[in-house]
């Protein structure tokens, strides 16, 4: 729970994450809506009300400063796990994570935001939300509303907004916040292509020496782009870590899809 | 600078590192502040109509309560209906920061998933638009009070520390509930029924003294009964409250704040897979 507002200099190679024999494991409950009936009720018949997860399975991971990290791998295999482990979020059951510096997620867009009010006051929002001061906004207003493109719309509730204008302001509010330590997760596919490749963009400008990056993602080709370094999780479990083109062909051999033009094209 | 270093560990029970735990939260209050705002604005209570509707409802409900009562009760006089009033506005307090309370957890689903904050922060913001929607009324009541030709006198400074008693008890109130409710989500369903109930068995239909003895257990029982007890007489009556209310009620609501804080935080952490 740092603030973000706090950026400090470090040199490439420092480690920024430390993830040492990392397990994560959650009992959650089978309702997906549990109430005091069905507890009574499945307790009435001796059935079982909760299911044992196991998301992370001694995950070992460093991340140094300077550095682009990639994380590969098919859905369920634990990647958004793991980067709310890193991010403090969730508490691992096993192993320890030291995480040195101000970590920001953009693990979801558009979080803080009420879609009742305008899209001026939900910048304010959506920054405090993200751990930004008032100042900070009020300092990057006027790059977050040009970078949006919504132009006079950004004073009409964000319930008349189409799913597009709604992705472009929430990625241009988190893309605003300077931590020393970006966590993205699947951010990056909102909007039009137009916009899609704005956000790249602004994700390639956000590499620096004394910046970590972790970018989830099913898009290979802008993993192969922007990474220094990809690590592939599969069930839990890192299967394997290392040079970009190696790990994600290695991954897509083991998915069977070859070099799916699809899988490349999708930024 | 030095690197602000994070460790995360695993954990068993019991509370996280207090001191670093309110660093985080009082770092967040600017967010606090702006999301109860906006909670307020998106019910329209930052319109003349809102702000209107906020003073006329427990107006009207006083209104509906106050022929009740002389339906029941025959005759009646204008000191009761300004007791009723004081104590219902009051009420109303409690009741808004666990109606508001109930869910703040639940509906914060997303920021829970995908931000590291204290949790706490969302029953607060509760209890924060509960006193936003609390303090018209005070206005109302003066004017009430005024109009009726109550007198005004320095013992209704006692107002103020029975306001704050009764905002900690909210507090632990909203804060329990929105724990509760993530493991047993029909608690929203029956809390109606227990602010009902607890309305009734709280002095503000009728008054403290003319409780009838096999009655009056509900002075130990109900968190509520010594507060609105000690705040009829400083505002209503303009005596000093009995020091014995005073003490249970703060006795009261310092014991649900803390015992609720600690079941909360200490389950807080695993909130974003219950949810």
């Amino acid at each position: 729970m740092s603030s973000l507002s706090v950026s400090n200099s470090h040199k490439t190679k420092e480690i920024a994450v430390s993830v040492r024999d990392v397990s994560l494991t959650y009992s959650t409950t089978i309702d997906r809506r549990p109430t005091f009936k069905t507890r009574v009720k499945a307790l009435a018949r001796g059935k079982k009300q909760t299911r044992v997860v196991q998301a992370l399975r001694n995950v070992n991971l460093d991340v140094e400063y300077g550095h682009v990290l990639g994380v590969i791998g098919a859905n369920g295999a634990g990647k958004s796990s793991l980067m709310r482990c890193i991010a403090g979020i969730l508490p691992p059951s096993q192993g320890r994570i030291e995480v040195y510096g101000s970590v920001s997620t953009l693990l979801a867009l558009g979080v803080g935001f009420n879609p009742s009010m305008s899209g001026r006051t939900n910048v304010y929002l959506g920054g405090l939300a993200a751990g930004m001061s008032r100042e900070e906004i009020n300092g990057h207003f006027d790059e977050i509303a040009s970078f949006s493109e919504l132009g006079d719309a950004i004073d009409a509730p964000m319930r008349t907004y189409s799913s597009g204008m709604f992705a472009r302001l929430a990625f241009s509010v988190a893309a605003t916040v300077r931590p020393d330590i970006l966590i993205i997760d699947e951010a990056l596919s909102t909007g039009d292509a137009k916009f899609k490749e704005k956000s790249l963009n602004r994700v390639k400008e956000l590499r620096s020496d004394d910046r970590a990056l972790i970018l989830v993602s099913h898009a290979m080709q802008t993993l192969r782009e922007t990474c220094n370094d990809v690590v592939w999780l599969d069930k839990g479990k890192v299967i394997s870590r290392g040079e970009p083109n190696q790990v994600i062909d290695a991954y897509q051999e083991f998915l069977q899809v070859g070099k799916s033009a699809a899988i490349d094209e999708d930024v | 600078m030095s690197t602000p270093l994070q460790v995360y560990e695993p954990f068993k029970a019991g509370l996280p590192k207090l001191g670093r735990y309110w660093k985080s939260l009082w770092s967040r209050r600017t967010f606090i502040a702006e999301h109860s705002k906006s909670e307020l604005r998106e019910q329209h209570f930052d319109t003349a109509f809102g702000q209107f509707w906020l003073v006329i409802n427990p107006l009207l409900l006083s209104g509906v309560y106050f022929i009740l009562i002389v339906i029941i009760g025959g005759k009646t006089d204008t000191t009761r209906y300004v007791h009723l009033t004081g104590t219902l506005f009051l009420f109303y307090l409690v009741s808004n920061s666990l109606s508001s309370g109930v869910k703040a957890v639940t509906s914060g689903q997303r920021l829970i998933l995908n931000t590291a904050f204290p949790r706490i922060m969302l029953p607060l913001s509760s209890v924060v638009i509960a006193l936003f929607k609390f303090f018209p009324t005070i206005i109302v009541f003066i004017v009430i009070k005024a109009v009726v030709g109550s007198s005004f006198s320095i013992e209704m400074l006692w107002a103020i520390p029975i306001l704050l008693i009764t905002t900690l008890l909210a507090l632990g109130l909203a804060i329990t509930i929105s724990c509760i409710n993530v493991y047993f989500r029909d608690m929203a369903s029956f809390l109606p029924y227990m602010t009902r109930t607890l309305l009734y068995l709280s002095p503000i239909l009728y008054e403290a003294s003319t409780l009838k003895p096999g009655l009056r257990i509900l002075e130990y029982v109900n968190p509520l009964f010594p507060i609105l007890d000690s705040w009829s007489r400083a505002l209503v009556y303009g005596q000093n409250p009995e020091l014995s209310s005073m003490l249970a009620g703060l006795g009261w609501a310092a014991g649900i704040f803390f015992i609720g804080t600690y079941i909360f935080l200490s389950r807080e952490r695993e909130f974003a897979v219950r949810l």
